[in-house]
């Protein structure tokens, strides 16, 4: 699309911000225009990578899992591990990729807390790679004007 | 005028039978936190031969709320505090009768003049008090912190819990909110729940009063470098005040993007601060639970946000915001608490 989105959206929010939050009142309708156009520079920022991003993690997720699968004890979530780590990604939609980041975290959540539990030096191995998966996460999705 | 005002006056005619000549103007609705709808107005009224004017706040329950709280203790909390250390606006009436204003309300004092905005506080002239504002912050909430709640006559308004419990009180809470509210599966926040319940702080020696929501852009202060006032009571508990600061001390809230705590100064001298206002010691491996329950706390709160957002209850756009802005940062604040950050 031309002209380019995050264009678009950058200039949304410079004349929110700029040109029609000043002549708005009371103030607490005039902060939420500022507000709104700052919501429109964090759509800018995300729309290039949303895609690429969830892709990226979800490829992470599932070789994580795939590495976790003979270190579990548990059968039933050995089982689905492993059935999670044969899936791929059919469709590059956002909304397609955020279903399935959606299932593999959830699914992440049950390892961690099962890899917690297992005494092995293996495990320990598994879940220090778990942490660097979610360090790893919030990277991804680091924002430009985020405090930390 | 505003639709507000002749209601409001109606209001203040049945709490003040004897004045006379009431009028209600200049309302407006303020930013005050996303948990209630603030307005500013100004009250005018004759009382015999005296005219009385007085700009005030009324602080009412919207349709949807970021925070589900308890209005009473808010209310509550300003009573107590006002007139002692902690600097807070005179608290006039509660009502919790929704026939006057739809949603139940309660109205206070209007501290005016002054700034309470976490961004302002960066610029001058502010910026050149930083150290000035952080002793008062931090002194402030010792002086919460040493309070006897049951002296203040909060015991009773607020609930009970065994010292021993505060903690999980809290935990538990939190978790429940994560759990109803998230949009999404939170994997570190889980881990950090999990962490903390195998790990769980020592017991207060007694109980104190929590604020529950102590940080830059939540006390006014002036241009001369004085905090003036203390504001968002609304989360104030009895418990353990190391929630307090573990909350103050929160990286969410480093607004200067350089480490100082609530944008002002380290987070050693602010624990040093308040150890000396408090007569307290934060026992280090303690507050480091608490903060990284801050995390989990700070987390449920703007997933909160997120799914009143998303589900149309409330679609102020501060709440859409800070589930963006804030829910990564929050994220990796627990991992930093945790050590997993590098």
């Amino acid at each position: 699309m031309k002209p380019e989105i995050p264009k678009v959206l950058e200039i949304l929010a410079g004349k929110l911000l700029f040109d029609v939050a000043p002549h708005v009142s009371p103030a607490y309708r005039q902060s939420s225009v500022g507000v709104s156009a700052m919501l429109l520079g964090i759509v800018r920022e995300e729309w290039d990578r949303a895609a690429a991003r969830r892709i990226e993690e979800n490829a992470a997720l599932r070789a994580l899992f795939r590495r976790a699968a003979p270190v579990v004890t548990d059968t039933d979530l050995r089982r689905r591990l492993e059935a999670a780590a044969a899936s791929s990604d059919a469709s590059f939609l956002v909304s397609e990729l955020e279903r399935a980041n959606d299932a593999l975290r959830a699914l992440l959540i049950e390892l961690h807390a099962q890899v917690e539990q297992e005494p092995s030096a293996s495990a320990r191995e598994l879940e220090a790679a778990i942490w660097r998966e979610l360090v790893a996460s919030t990277e991804r999705r680091k924002l430009a004007i985020a405090p930390f | 005028m505003h639709e507000l005002a002749p209601r409001i006056a109606a209001y203040v005619q049945r709490r003040l039978p004897l004045a006379e000549a009431i009028e209600v103007f200049d309302v407006e609705r303020i930013h005050g936190g996303a948990s209630r709808e603030t307005y500013r107005f100004r009250l005018r009224y004759r009382d015999g031969a005296q005219t009385i004017e007085r700009r005030l706040i009324l602080r009412r329950d919207p349709p949807g709320s970021l925070i589900e709280t308890d209005r009473a203790n808010e209310f509550a909390a300003y009573r107590a505090f006002h007139g002692t250390a902690v600097p807070v606006p005179e608290a006039l009436w509660l009502e919790d009768d929704p026939s006057h204003l739809d949603y139940p309300f309660f109205v206070m004092e209007e501290l005016s003049g002054l700034d309470a905005s976490p961004q302002n506080i960066l610029s001058p002239p502010y910026a050149a008090h930083h150290e000035k504002l952080a002793l008062q912050k931090w002194s402030i909430l010792g002086a919460i912190a040493q309070a006897d709640p049951k002296k203040l006559g909060l015991v009773g308004i607020m609930k009970l819990v065994d010292p021993v419990d505060a903690w999980r009180r809290e935990l538990d809470y939190w978790t429940g909110v994560i759990d109803e509210d998230e949009l999404a599966p939170q994997p570190i926040m889980r881990a950090a729940i999990r962490f903390l319940r195998r790990n769980p702080p020592p017991a207060p020696a007694r109980l104190h009063v929590v604020h529950g929501d102590y940080r830059t852009g939540n006390f006014l202060y002036d241009k001369e470098g004085n905090v003036r006032g203390i504001l968002d009571w609304e989360m104030a508990h009895l418990g353990d005040p190391l929630e307090d600061l573990a909350w103050s001390l929160n990286r969410v809230w480093c607004w200067a993007r350089d480490g100082r705590v609530g944008g002002l100064t380290s987070k050693e001298r602010a624990i040093r601060i308040w150890e000396d206002a408090s007569r307290l010691r934060a026992d280090p491996e303690a507050l480091r639970w608490w903060e990284l329950f801050s995390s989990v706390k700070g987390q449920a709160i703007w997933l909160s946000s997120a799914r009143e957002y998303q589900n149309g209850k409330n679609q102020d756009p501060v709440l859409a915001l800070s589930g963006w802005w804030l829910m990564n940062a929050q994220d990796r604040a627990a991992l930093e608490t945790l050590g997993k950050l590098g």
